[in-house]
């Protein structure tokens, strides 16, 4: 067979060695370490003459094995780069240096992925007038940016405006369906072209606020780099910056009282996984997020009391696209029967090292979590089941039949030879490619993996022009933009024509119809029920066929700070590279051993349910006022606030 | 001196040939910086907004004639535009950020393992057959033939990681700032030492061996009995003689060496997390920074060939036959 991968999935780390070099190091790094007393003697001669060098310099190295610590500092790996640019402009989150999106310049409402509801930040309070044509915003009062002045209402209204003028600052498109922003009795007024809720809030609620005062002078904002920042945030002081190295000073006026609990935050640059990685492994890191293979033997084992890791699964679906304008893909029979073929247990076990789940047929992530809807599985039938001899006669019946060679034919006699797309490079998705090839082929369909360079694989996934790709969906705050881009007329583009989601090209009109009810809506039964429906005709249609949700990475080290999300207390995402979720962790950090304060999470005696200073707010119900001023929020009764809790995961399945 | 003159004429074409390929090649990969922009957005960046970056970027449809001149155009105004992988800044400044340290540790590890090199490989010809001879040849080729990243990884884990001897990553120390203090020069070294010993290790054995057997060929010419006959010291002869004719093809590599320096040495990098000029071109590549691979590019050829100029004047020293 040309162009054929072999398929060797029995033994995972075979499969591994190849697509990950990392992986030889960390077999290497997880025997136990020497006590310091062994190891000279085992250095190989050819190092002696090196070694006789190094005893001078020896006695000031010391000193740098054992980092010293100041306390209240965080060490923080967001992201792995070789060299920092300073650049702070928080419009462009990928390009600027953390925390400024959100960490530096606030947000106005936190989407939380790990509880899937709003937290008024900056704006206390929304609620939607007009038949849900306007969103109105109350902003906070008390804030201080960096410099003494006060934001205001007028601060937000410039952000969004400066957002209409320099299109390229709009990065999740506010002013798509935005029609204008205006400033009435001191709240801010968003008038949407139709009716438009919770998706709003979301790319509305997550826009940092820039204050107007310091940015109507700024000549391209567009190429700005912001060298000294002036914001809200908890963390927005730059006290030294360096290409390897920069500091981030806490707030000392920051409107939360008490908060944020650490006096600053160190950003070391790294410029491969290994160096990051060995220093997570060192313990020199308390925060950070990094692909580490076997991480409970490689990096919790060494002190189970101190570190941990929470990946939660609140990216998108991977999914596997049929291009749907493509026979034979075009019949939902085949569609399920290549679906039914799949041992995600396998992929995901293998190509993700356990770290998420396999998908179900709904194609949600734990992200969606609250509009899960069992009952339509149920109904419906869970077409991600491996299965195998379900399969073959779904594949039969769409008169796929078996030819002599062994592998199955078109209607028309022709042979069936399917290409599976997926990326140079990124072994992940190459070992889940090559276990779902595997399997296509042991129910006779002829499948072969061909990997592309990036450019050229999402070339061809955006023109259309391809069988089966593995590719990302959407995993923004509500299931409306996710099935919008899965289901939705409104994204179809014709073959040849770049799409830039909707790759498989299927379109529905009664989701099209269900997603103007779920966006137009404020009522959250409303909402529920279309979110229901659509769940039914994604499972009954297949118009992707979801593989596995995509984790979120994040690793602790408790031994000197504290507070951090994991699994036992999931009050936020531990993710710190997702803005502008991470600043829920951020401010509740702390020196490891200080008391948590009223409603903080984790602290000695963990504190029940106290997930947060903030009563839950309430996004199923849109024209509800949120909770305001904190501090009513900080003296609520303990009992209350783990009731409440106790009710919010009562939602969760 | 008119060899040099002709010399730098020679030059100036080349830059202008090299200059146009950095303008091409890069263009000519498949792929371009929206889409890889948009694979660092896994696809949320919103096409109106993607659209407008583009043009932030200066990413135009223009035809690449047009393209073409407008870059030599702002080349000579020493304008090479603003990088795209470290948007907004221009990639003069991201260039110098690393540039210091590439020469710093390439620099120094290619001048060592040159001169070390060179050195041993004049001892180990003059006196071929001895215990010089018979152990660094074969031990340094040995040690060159590993794969360089096993090489550096197993410095780092043994000497950084087990030993505790060397720090791990870095340039310097992450409590102290660039400056001319001797405890920060103390520190810079303390850092490079490592990534410095990897490359003359790796790179050591190849100085040594070409310098022998050049070496070995020189010591049987006529002029070399001769000078021995007349009766100079043993050291005169190996050094003046000898050495100073065989050392022509080695200060070729060498300066070809020099040039590459500014290349930056990717693997060193990123073992030891050494900032440097390597991961910067291979970050430019990988998100189709055409301005950043520009700049690189250009900083490489200059260093090529300023450092073949500076070999060629070293030739007219060496050999009095170009001096004509």
């Amino acid at each position: 067979m040309p162009g054929q991968i072999p398929v060797s999935t029995e033994e995972p780390q075979a499969v591994l060695g190849e697509g990950l070099p990392a992986m030889s190091i960390f077999r290497f790094l997880s025997l136990p370490a020497k006590p310091n007393g062994a190891r000279s003697r085992r250095i190989p001669c050819f190092l002696v003459g090196s070694l006789v060098a190094l005893s001078l310099l020896a006695t000031s190295c010391k000193k740098s094995s054992a980092p010293q610590r100041q306390p209240g500092t965080a060490i923080v790996v967001p992201t792995q780069r070789a060299t920092w640019i300073r650049n702070f402009n928080p419009f462009f989150e990928s390009q600027a240096r953390w925390p400024s999106t959100a960490g530096i310049y606030e947000p106005l409402i936190i989407f939380n992925r790990a509880t899937g509801e709003f937290i008024p930040w900056l704006a206390t309070s929304y609620r939607f007038e007009n038949e849900n044509r306007e969103l109105v915003l109350r902003i906070r009062k008390g804030v201080y940016f960096a410099d003494g002045v006060e934001l205001t209402p007028d601060d937000v209204l410039f952000t969004f405006r400066l957002m209409k003028k320099y299109r390229a600052l709009d990065s999740f498109a506010v002013w798509n369906y935005v029609e204008k922003v205006e400033k009435v009795n001191d709240e801010i007024r968003f008038r949407f072209q139709r009716p438009f809720t919770t998706p709003g809030l979301f790319i509305i609620g997550r826009q940092p606020i820039v204050p107007e005062h310091l940015w109507k002078d700024v000549e391209d904002p567009v190429k700005y780099s912001d060298p000294n920042p002036v914001g809200t945030g908890p963390f927005n002081q730059i006290l030294s910056f360096q290409s390897q190295i920069y500091e981030v000073g806490a707030n000392p006026n920051y409107w939360q009282e008490g908060k944020p609990g650490l006096k600053k935050l160190r950003l070391p640059a790294f410029g491969g996984n290994e160096a990051m990685a060995l220093a997570i492994i060192r313990g020199e890191v308390d925060w950070s997020a990094a692909f580490i293979p076997s991480i409970d033997r490689v990096f919790v084992k060494k002190d189970p009391e101190h570190r941990g890791y929470y990946f939660p699964s609140l990216e998108g679906t991977v999914m596997l696209y049929a291009n749907t304008t493509k026979p034979p893909y075009d019949d939902v029979r085949v569609r399920k029967a290549l679906s039914h073929a799949i041992d995600r247990e396998r992929i995901v076990r293998i190509a993700m090292q356990g770290y998420t789940r396999p998908a179900n047929a709904t194609g949600f992530s734990d992200l969606y979590n609250n509009w899960f809807d069992e009952k339509v599985l149920a109904e419906e039938g869970d077409f991600t089941r491996f299965d195998p001899s379900k399969a073959r006669s779904l594949l039969d019946e769409a008169g796929l039949k078996m030819g002599s060679d062994g592998f199955r034919t078109l209607p028309d006699g022709s042979p069936l030879e399917v290409d599976l797309n997926c990326v140079v490079g990124w072994s992940d998705w190459i070992i889940a490619a090559q276990i779902m090839v595997r399997d296509l082929r042991a129910i006779g369909v002829d499948a072969t993996l061909r990997t592309y360079a990036f450019g050229a694989w999402f070339q061809k996934l955006q023109l259309g022009e391809f069988d089966l790709s593995i590719s990302w969906s959407d995993g923004s705050a509500t299931p409306w933009s996710f099935y919008q881009r899965q289901m939705s007329a409104s994204t179809v583009e014709p073959v040849g024509k770049p799409a830039e989601n909707n790759w498989q090209r299927y379109s529905n009109p009664k989701a099209d119809a269900l997603l103007d009810v779920f966006a137009s809506s404020s009522d959250p039964q409303e909402q529920r029920k279309a979110a229901s429906e659509l769940q039914r005709e994604f499972v009954r249609n297949a118009p992707a066929i979801p593989l596995f949700p995509g984790p979120t990475w994040g690793q602790f080290n408790t031994t000197a700070v504290e507070g951090f999300p994991s699994k036992e207390n999931p009050y936020a995402p531990l993710a710190p590279y997702k803005a502008p979720g991470q600043l829920l962790a951020m401010v509740e950090l702390r020196p490891t051993g200080t008391p948590a304060l009223p409603g903080q999470p984790g602290g000695p005696p963990p504190q029940k349910g106290g997930t947060r200073s903030w009563g839950p707010a309430q996004p199923k119900t849109a024209n509800n006022v949120i909770p305001l001023e904190k501090t009513s929020e900080e003296q609520a009764p303990e009992k209350e606030l783990s009731q409440q809790l106790q009710e919010a995961e009562g939602t969760r399945p | 001196m008119k060899f040099l003159l002709r010399r730098l004429g020679f030059y100036v074409l080349a830059a202008w040939v090299s200059l146009t390929l950095n303008f091409f090649i890069p263009r000519l990969a498949p792929g371009d910086p929206a889409s890889a922009l948009q694979a660092t957005f896994q696809g949320k960046l919103d096409p109106a907004a993607l659209e407008a970056m583009k043009s932030a970027f200066g990413l135009t449809d223009e035809p690449l004639y047009r393209q073409y001149f407008k870059y030599l155009g702002n080349l000579f105004q020493g304008d090479l535009g603003i990088s795209i992988a470290h948007f907004p800044a221009p990639v003069t400044e991201v260039i110098s950020e690393a540039l210091l340290w590439t020469l710093l540790l390439a620099g120094v590890s290619v001048v060592i393992s040159f001169s070390v090199g060179t050195i041993l490989g004049i001892l180990s010809a003059w006196r071929r057959g001895g215990w010089l001879d018979s152990i660094a040849p074969a031990s340094f080729i040995f040690l060159g033939a590993f794969p360089y990243f096993w090489l550096a990884m197993l410095l780092l884990f043994v000497l950084g990681f087990l030993g505790g001897w060397f720090p791990l990553r870095h340039a310097y120390s992450d409590t102290l700032s660039p400056a001319l203090t001797l405890e920060f020069l103390l520190d810079a070294i303390h850092h490079a030492f490592l990534p410095a010993l990897s490359i003359v290790i790796a790179s050591l054995g190849g100085w040594l061996l070409s310098m022998r057997n050049t070496m070995i060929g020189v010591i049987s010419e006529d002029y070399v009995t001769m000078a021995q006959a007349k009766g100079l010291s043993s050291r005169r002869v190996m050094l003046n003689y000898a050495a100073r004719n065989a050392l022509l093809p080695n200060i070729t590599g060498f300066g070809m060496a020099l040039g590459f320096v500014l290349s930056g040495s990717l693997l060193t990098e990123i073992v030891f997390s050494y900032p440097g000029q390597g991961y910067l071109l291979f970050e430019a590549v990988k998100s189709m920074d055409y301005p950043l691979m520009q700049g690189l590019f250009l900083a490489i050829t200059v260093a090529v060939l300023a450092a073949n100029w500076f070999v060629d004047i070293a030739y007219v020293f060496l050999d009095p036959r170009t001096r004509r």
